[in-house]
C-alpha cells in the first residue's frame, strides 16, 4: 500500500470506448465493483448555472486513471454491458 | 515543525487560528497562484495533479517529474490535513456558514452521488459557500446549511461509521472543507499512499497504545484508513505503527477498553517532523 518507487510490477493498457460508454453514471458498474478503484469518472459537460444531467450522452467519460493499480481480475470487462473496456497485459490478449 | 502551523498559525495548531477561515483570506487565492493562466485556479490544480497520477501508468518516466509539480500546487491551492473529531469541532465553531454537500471525490472514484442529507459526506466552510449555486455541477445534489451543534452530530456520526475528518485549504491556508474521507475513495488519502502526492497531511497528533490494557479484541485494526494498525499474533495484542498513523483518532474512539490515546506529535523527537 505505501508507495514505493522501485515498484517493478507491469502495467496493463487500459482503454475505455467513450462512444460506447456514453451515459456512464446511469450503469457506474465498473466504477463500484473494481476491487483496486481503477476507474475515474470525468465530468465533460461543466457549464456555471447549470446541472448536467446524468442521462445526457457524452456528459460524463469514465478513464481508466489509476490502471497501475489493477491486477488484471477482468471484474470490469466481465461487467460491462457495453463491452467498452479492454485490458491487455504486456503483449498478451486483449479481453 | 508543523510548516503551516509556522507560516499560518503564529507558532501554534493553524486550524485553530480564526484567521484562516476568514473572507479576506478568501479573496486571496486568486492573486496566489502562479500557473493557472486566469482558470480557476483550484480546477487548474486538480488537473495537474490527475494528470501526474495517470503518469504513473501510462509514462512511468515522467513520473518523478510530474509528481513534484502536482506537489507544489497541491499544498500552495488545495492542502489538507487529518484531524481528530475534537479538532473538528473545534473548527466548526470557528467558521460559518457550515453547509453539508456530496463528496466530490466519491462522484469520481465509485460514481456516488449524494443528494440528500443522510448521505452527504462532504463539508463546505465559510464565506464560499453562500455562492454554491454558480456551479450546481459540483454541488450536484445540493447543499444543506447546517447550524453548528448540526455539524457535530453530522461529524459524530460519520466518524463512529469509521470515516477520517480531514480539512482541505482553497488556496492555502483559507480552510474551506472539511470531509469525511477512507481508503480508497478519499482522493486525497489515495494520492498520498499510492502515489505519494503529498496532499494530505498527517495530524497534529498521533495514536499510542497502552499494552497493559489492550485487550487484543482487534476492533480498532479494521477501523484504521492508513494500514497503521496491525494485530501482533505473537503477543495477542494490537501493533500501531507510528510512522504510518496519520492521527485521526478512528481507533482511539472504537477501543473498548480505552486502550488508545492521541498524543501531540511534537512530543514525539521521531515523529516531530513527520507530517
Amino acid at each position: 500500500m505505501a508507495f514505493n518507487w522501485e515498484d517493478p510490477r507491469p502495467i496493463p493498457k487500459m482503454t475505455v470506448d467513450n462512444q460506447k460508454c456514453n451515459v456512464p453514471l446511469t450503469c457506474k458498474k465498473c466504477l463500484e465493483l473494481c476491487p483496486q478503484a481503477v476507474f475515474a469518472l470525468i465530468t465533460l459537460k461543466y457549464v456555471k448555472y447549470v446541472e448536467t444531467n446524468i442521462n445526457e450522452p457524452y456528459a460524463y467519460a469514465v478513464r481508466p486513471m489509476h490502471r497501475d493499480k489493477c491486477t488484471g481480475c477482468m471484474e470490469c470487462v466481465n461487467a460491462c454491458p457495453r463491452d467498452a473496456i479492454t485490458v491487455q497485459f504486456g503483449e498478451g490478449e486483449v479481453k | 515543525m508543523c510548516q503551516f502551523c509556522m507560516t499560518h498559525g503564529y507558532g501554534k495548531v493553524w486550524y485553530k487560528n480564526a484567521m484562516n477561515y476568514a473572507r479576506q483570506m478568501y479573496k486571496l487565492k486568486k492573486h496566489k497562484s502562479s500557473h493557472d493562466h486566469g482558470r480557476d485556479p483550484e480546477g487548474a490544480a486538480a488537473l495537474i495533479i490527475a494528470e501526474a497520477v495517470e503518469a504513473r501508468g501510462l509514462k512511468p518516466e515522467e513520473f518523478p517529474r510530474l509528481r513534484h509539480m502536482a506537489n507544489k500546487v497541491a499544498q500552495e491551492m488545495v492542502a489538507g490535513q487529518v484531524v481528530t473529531l475534537e479538532d473538528a469541532m473545534t473548527m466548526v465553531e470557528l467558521a460559518s456558514p457550515i453547509a453539508l454537500m456530496g463528496c466530490i471525490c466519491r462522484k469520481i472514484t465509485r460514481g456516488r452521488l449524494e443528494d440528500n442529507e443522510d448521505s452527504y459526506t462532504c463539508m463546505g466552510l465559510g464565506i464560499g459557500m453562500f455562492k454554491w449555486d454558480r456551479w450546481p455541477e459540483r454541488y450536484k445534489g445540493g447543499v444543506h446549511f447546517v447550524t453548528v451543534e448540526e455539524a457535530k452530530q453530522w461529524l459524530v456520526k460519520w466518524h463512529n461509521k469509521g470515516m477520517v475528518a480531514s480539512l482541505m485549504t482553497h488556496g492555502t491556508p483559507y480552510i474551506g472543507g472539511l470531509c469525511m474521507c477512507d481508503y480508497p475513495d478519499c482522493l486525497a488519502i489515495r494520492y498520498r499512499l499510492d502515489y505519494g502526492i503529498n496532499q494530505l497531511f498527517k495530524g497534529e497528533f498521533v495514536a499510542k497504545l497502552d499494552y497493559d490494557k489492550c485487550c487484543g479484541c482487534g476492533t480498532c485494526v479494521e477501523r484504521c484508513q492508513f494500514g497503521a494498525i496491525k494485530f501482533e499474533v505473537t503477543i495477542e495484542k494490537t501493533n500501531i505503527d507510528q510512522f504510518r498513523c496519520f492521527g485521526c483518532g478512528v481507533c482511539m474512539t472504537t477501543c473498548p477498553t480505552g486502550a488508545i490515546s492521541m498524543v501531540d506529535r511534537k512530543t514525539l523527537p521521531g515523529l516531530r517532523e513527520v507530517w
